[in-house]
């Protein structure tokens, strides 16, 4: 029963409204607090690698700008399909608030990668199982946000975008397990993964932080990006004259 | 200070890289404070031209 209450009052675009307004600042704050800690963490107190020297430092950059790529793309894919299943307008506008934000962090990863090839590899750019599948998942945005403009009507551009979404979201474990799956050029992964990991606290507690940082830091953007959102999809509701006056 | 900023002569890819990042995280939150504010100014513009007591 509780659960229902909950899901329902999540349900109501004024209530997420409100709750959108007051939690963002935290967020935000916190994620820009971590974030500093963490760029010190990472630049200043963290040893050289042994084989990679300074350049290793890239990953304090690039591994949470893929993690958020990747984890941004998954919760546009479950709110569109709570949104889909239960037809809850919330749901859909949190998927449409998450696909900017989601597209340009995969720029991020793909670029900062690209800047960590050239020296460790030789090459900017390899057509390498991680890398398509990363720039594959950088078009799906890029589909989900060309669609969501394409259809005048919010509830049909709600719903055609959503099954692109879910469907899409098939490539999520494909680029997470490319680097097992086939032959790489790509590293595996070092801190995301079940067991020990293969990196020393000195290097990675910044790591850690950073991407607890991204992720707040997304939640703040999420939010700020969803009152925005329900204030279009809402216009003529009684509530928006409340909050904007 | 300067063997700092050239990390073991990987500075040239390694600032650039986070210069990328930190511009990205930078960039999404402005343009997300841009588009509430623009829905905010929107919406109120649609409660003041429906709205007859105002105007009269």
């Amino acid at each position: 029963m509780a659960t229902w209450t909950w899901f329902h009052r999540f349900g109501s675009p004024p209530y997420m409204y409100g709750f959108a307004r007051r939690w963002a600042p935290w967020f935000g704050g916190v994620a820009a607090f971590a974030m500093l800690i963490a760029l010190y963490g990472g630049l200043v107190l963290a040893p050289e690698d042994y084989q990679q020297k300074d350049a290793f430092r890239m990953v304090y950059v690039h591994a949470p700008s893929a993690w958020l790529s990747l984890m941004v793309y998954t919760t546009m894919a479950v709110a569109a399909a709570v949104g889909l299943i239960w037809r809850m307008k919330v749901a859909h506008a949190v998927a449409a608030a998450c696909a900017p934000v989601g597209a340009w962090f995969t720029v991020a990863a793909l670029g900062t990668g690209m800047l960590w090839g050239k020296p460790m590899w030789g090459a900017y750019w390899v057509w390498d199982p991680r890398l398509t599948s990363e720039l594959i998942l950088l078009f799906l945005y890029f589909g989900y946000m060309g669609l969501r403009a394409g259809i005048e009507d919010t509830a049909k551009a709600d719903k055609a975008s959503a099954v692109l979404a879910i469907v899409g979201v098939v490539n999520v474990p494909i680029i997470k397990y490319s680097v097992e799956w086939w032959n790489s050029l790509h590293q595996v992964a070092s801190v995301m993964k079940l067991g020990k990991p293969t990196m020393n606290w000195d290097m990675r507690w910044p790591l850690l932080l950073m991407l607890l940082a991204f992720t707040l830091y997304f939640a703040a953007v999420l939010l700020i990006r969803l009152r925005a959102e329900l204030l279009r999809r809402e216009r003529n509701a009684s509530w928006v004259r409340e909050v904007v006056t | 200070m300067s063997e700092f900023f050239s990390m073991s002569g990987y500075g040239i890819y390694l600032w650039p890289a986070f210069a990328l990042g930190i511009g990205v995280v930078v960039l999404n939150l402005v343009m997300a404070l841009n588009s509430l504010s623009n829905a905010r100014k929107d919406a109120r513009r649609r409660l003041e031209m429906n709205s007859p007591e105002e105007t009269a």
